[in-house]
């Protein structure tokens, strides 16, 4: 059950997590801002990395403290230097997006997200396969079963179950079944749940269930796998819920089999999918990316033209290899996520937290900006990727927006030019 | 305070009545100035030779949201070439940006200035999705845009009309749906057939009952398009038809009509809408029964959703028709979803074949459609971007219907039997500059109610368009030499030199707002919209749009 009903402080939408759950409360007095109506781990969790700044945030150059204007002005020159930019994290809101974009297309740098694997996963499929999806509100009203592939959904979105109001007394209360992991603990009270194919990779039995559903002849069936595919072909709507962040390595060939069990269902009753990820900005700035451009991340505006490269263009990757020479590391809602270790020069926007956690170094430079959605306004992206949710901010800590920062990098740069 | 006077253009201004005589036309503070022709001004542009048009301005584009979006994921092919990337732009001033049947949103700009179009219109605007419909719509630079919300399909209406409610109240709720998500106009797709597909039924004709909501298309599009009436919009009810894509669907197509029972309407993508049953292969032209009813029916206006062939992307809301067509996908893969008790999408990649004896047929149909209805002011030239062709084939349109000989010569090269027995080969009609002009232009203006645009008139703003005059129309409206935004130049030879940011137009309809009381009973929950941002207010419109200007059209109440 909820914590405290969110009857008192302001009315909250948390950014810290797709869901972009809305009906929460904040009270933004204390030191560690305290949340009302909700004890979601994951947003407790992300309010006790924002206590409020002790003192006015302080930008960084090699270390030492500098006036805003001043590290803006150096951060600049040195990302014109850079022959191959990189900019990594990408946890902002939509108009850092838009203003990143800019600033990209303008240095030629290649943008991937801190989880850009996970979000490739997505793109990937809707490149190769095309997908069916629904989003929250539809879940709610019609689906009658929910089946949770090879997530326990709660360990990363905790409020899932209670956003979708399963929980509610007298909602329509789907069948719930988790494959591939046991039912997690800490479900809302009264769902009820069973699980199926709990031992290891479960890509294989998928393969099953995906004939089954298909009524192909499978020898040996398992006789549980044979009863979810009954039961999917009976439900009038079923949900597979998926979340590419917890697949295994082969997370396409997961996710290309879900989509077949849905579209077979869909010849004759109804189903859909539904993604859990592109948190911490990432779906936002994907999105962003792609109506600007035409091409998701993982793009770069390269001498040769856009090149984009879902796989080769991982920010790992290009690290590993000495590919790039220069970071910039953007991360606003999130202070622990600090940049990869790399000799490589950095520029690195986070919140003012961050700066502690940042071991001071030469070739660097840090700016501190606000985190949409706490102490600035904003827009995000929800999981499902169809709905942008607005976000205001709850206090005020003298911030500047990293789209703020990001225009200004980029007036200096075309300046210079 | 500078004047600008271009010189010497034969200009077509079908709104003042202007056919192609010489005129000069003066521009000040971004408007079309009434000055004596020796007076002295800033600078003079020497145009003669060359035509002169209101900036274009396009009704039915699918240039911004969600399913767009979707497009351009679902198809990288379109954006590189071959196997090789993109270029990156030569023009300093365009930022990188690709894409053929789903371009970005930049180049959607670049692309549509390049040939002198200053206006777009996205014609599917879910509700629940609407910011990010504004947000892409004002990341394409230069173009004024808007958006026709969707409704018909959204639970809360469907509800409202299955119990009987008043006509006020389902008034009221259209008029708090456009206020909420700052839209232009109403739009429905497939009447309660989206919302009927998500209770699995498969098909649902203007007189078939939704299986949950047990109305019908009928009474939805009559309920719609009464709302839309007495709320005083301008843009009639944007109307696509049930059964699209349905060989026979002209009979739903005209049950439609019917069904406004003189009310006005808009039927868009008609092309879509206008198979008969006919011939071996049970599908056939309808387009002179159609055209015959908008000509017996002038409370009717239509867009034609003209197909060109080669590769495509069709984006639309229609999930239950596009579902039915996703096993015709090339390439093979497709994107749908079902939105938030709201709404529905499909993405299906297309590609038109000549040798196709039904894509021959539709591209047959398309222009049929073009020659025969009579009157011009109530038809739009479209292609229903993308889902017919990409909108940068205009040019190639704009030809096919002004020079005979050169449709004949394509007519040719169609699937046989479609080339035999076409109706086309025998219309000789070729549109006129003027005609052109009224339907890419002041047709359009006219039937959103944008005053000031689509026209050149003393007053209007000047969003103008000279091309140099030239016998190939397809060549003279790929390229034209000047293209003025609110009085300043955009485009130059052919090259993008200007961005500005567009201006978003808005419908400002009144409703009594006891309606809220009930749409936050409905959505106060703590998902779908949340009551605390279901409005999308003034400023929130602006940092969505990029900053740009709103216009805002007052809507004055009609009764029936």
């Amino acid at each position: 059950m909820p914590a405290s009903a969110p009857s008192s402080g302001f009315a909250w939408t948390c950014p810290f997590c797709p869901l972009l759950c809305d009906d929460f409360a904040l009270e933004t007095d204390a030191l560690v801002p305290v949340l009302r109506g909700s004890d979601c781990p994951r947003a407790l969790a992300a309010l006790a990395r924002h206590a409020r700044p002790p003192q006015a945030a302080q930008a960084r150059v090699d270390g030492q403290p500098v006036a805003l204007a001043q590290a803006i002005a150096e951060a600049a020159g040195r990302l014109a230097a850079w022959r191959q930019p990189l900019f990594g994290g990408l946890g902002t809101d939509i108009a850092g997006a838009r203003a990143l974009y800019r600033l990209a297309a303008r240095t030629g740098a290649i943008c991937d997200a801190a989880d850009g694997d996970a979000l490739m996963t997505g793109v990937r499929l809707q490149q190769d396969r095309g997908q069916f999806t629904t989003t929250l509100a539809e879940l709610r009203a019609r689906a009658d079963l929910v089946v949770c592939m090879q997530t326990s959904v709660i360990e990363r979105y905790p409020e899932f179950f209670r956003r979708c109001e399963l929980d509610a007394p007298g909602g329509p209360r789907p069948a719930l079944v988790f494959f591939g992991v046991p039912v997690p603990a800490g479900l809302p009270t009264g769902l009820e749940a069973r699980a199926l194919a709990t031992s290891g990779d479960a890509f294989p039995q998928l393969q099953q269930l995906a004939a089954l559903v298909a009524l192909q002849r499978v020898p040996q069936a398992s006789p549980a796998l044979a009863e979810l595919a009954t039961q999917l072909r009976a439900a009038r709507y079923a949900v597979l819920l998926w979340e590419p962040a917890a697949l295994p390595s082969h997370a396409l060939l997961w996710a290309e089999m879900l989509q077949r069990v849905v579209a077979t269902l869909n010849r004759h009753t109804r189903a859909s999918t539904l993604v859990l990820g592109g948190g911490d900005g990432a779906g936002s700035v994907n999105q962003v990316f792609t109506w600007l451009s035409g091409l998701p991340l993982r793009t770069r505006a390269g001498p040769d033209g856009l090149e984009h490269e879902p796989l080769r263009f991982g920010a790992a990757r290009l690290l590993a290899d000495h590919a790039v020479d220069g970071l910039l590391w953007l991360s606003t809602f999130d202070p622990s996520r600090l940049p990869p270790a790399t000799p490589v020069p950095r520029i690195v926007l986070g919140p003012p937290a961050m700066a502690r956690a940042l071991p001071a170094r030469r070739d660097e430079v840090f700016i501190p900006v606000a985190t949409p959605g706490l102490n600035a306004a904003g827009h995000l992206m929800r999981t499902d990727g169809l709905v942008i949710v607005p976000l205001a901010a709850a206090r005020d800590d003298g911030l500047v927006d990293a789209a703020h920062v990001l225009a200004r990098l980029g007036e200096r740069i075309g300046a210079a030019s | 305070m500078t004047t600008c006077r271009l010189r010497g253009a034969r200009l077509f201004d079908p709104a003042n009545q202007v056919d192609g005589q010489v005129r000069d036309i003066v521009m000040r503070d971004g408007r079309v100035i009434a000055l004596d022709p020796r007076a002295a001004v800033d600078e003079e542009i020497d145009v003669r030779g060359s035509i002169a048009m209101a900036g274009g301005v396009d009704l039915h584009s699918h240039i911004g949201g969600g399913k767009v979006n979707l497009a351009r994921l679902l198809m990288p092919q379109d954006h590189r070439r071959g196997i090789d990337p993109w270029p990156l732009p030569a023009d300093p001033l365009e930022l990188a940006s690709c894409g053929h049947c789903a371009p970005g949103t930049l180049a959607t700009g670049y692309r549509y200035a390049e040939m002198g179009y200053t206006s777009a219109f996205e014609p599917a605007m879910v509700a629940s999705n609407a910011r990010q419909a504004h947000m892409e719509m004002g990341d394409v630079p230069i173009l004024d845009h808007g958006a026709y919300v969707m409704l018909g399909n959204d639970e809360l209406f469907l509800q409202m009309l299955a119990a009987g409610e008043d006509p006020q109240r389902l008034r009221d709720y259209v008029g708090w749906t456009i206020h909420a998500t700052k839209a232009l106009g109403v739009k429905v797709v497939n009447p309660a057939g989206i919302s009927a597909f998500k209770f699995n039924q498969r098909q649902l004709d203007v007189d078939e009952r939704h299986v949950h909501w047990q109305v019908t298309p009928r009474q939805v599009v009559r309920a719609l398009a009464r709302a839309v009436h007495e709320l005083g919009l301008a843009h009639p009810l944007h109307i696509h038809a049930s059964n699209l894509g349905v060989a026979g669907n002209i009979e739903s197509t005209l049950a439609t009509i019917a069904a406004l029972e003189g009310l006005p309407g808009h039927l868009t993508h008609v092309q879509f809408h206008s198979y008969g049953r006919e011939g071996p292969r049970k599908f056939s032209s309808a387009a002179l029964a159609l055209a015959e009813a908008v000509d017996a029916h002038p409370n009717v206006s239509i867009d034609i959703g003209q197909i060109l062939f080669g590769q495509t992307v069709t984006a639309s809301g229609d999930t239950m028709r596009q579902a039915a067509n996703a096993d015709l996908a090339s390439p093979r893969k497709w994107s749908g979803a079902d939105i938030e008790c709201d709404a529905g999408c499909g993405v299906v990649p297309f590609r038109y074949r000549e040798q196709s004896y039904v894509n021959a047929l539709q591209w047959t149909i398309g222009l049929e459609l073009f020659l025969q209805v009579r009157d011009p002011w109530r038809v739009v030239l479209t292609t229903d971007h993308p889902n017919g062709a990409p909108f940068t084939s205009y040019p190639h349109l704009i030809r096919l219907l002004m020079d005979k000989p050169f449709r004949d010569e394509q007519l040719a090269r169609l699937h046989p039997d479609v080339a035999a027995q076409s109706p086309l080969k025998d219309m000789a009609r070729e549109l006129t500059l003027y005609e052109i002009a009224i339907m890419t232009r002041a047709a359009p203006a006219r039937l959103l109610g944008l005053a000031d645009r689509g026209q050149l008139g003393v007053g209007a703003a000047a969003d103008i368009a000279i091309y140099p005059e030239q016998g190939d129309a397809e060549a003279m409206f790929s390229r034209p030499s000047w293209v003025f935004k609110d009085g300043e130049p955009v485009v130059r030879d052919g090259r993008v030199v200007a961005t500005p940011v567009g201006a978003v137009h808005v419908a400002v309809p009144q409703f009594d707002g006891g309606i809220e009381a009930l749409v936050a009973r409905r959505l106060g929950r703590p998902l779908g919209m949340h009551k605390r941002w279901a409005v999308i207010g003034h400023d929130e419109l602006c940092t969505c749009c990029n900053g740009g200007r709103v216009l805002a059209s007052a809507c004055a109440p009609r009764s029936l």
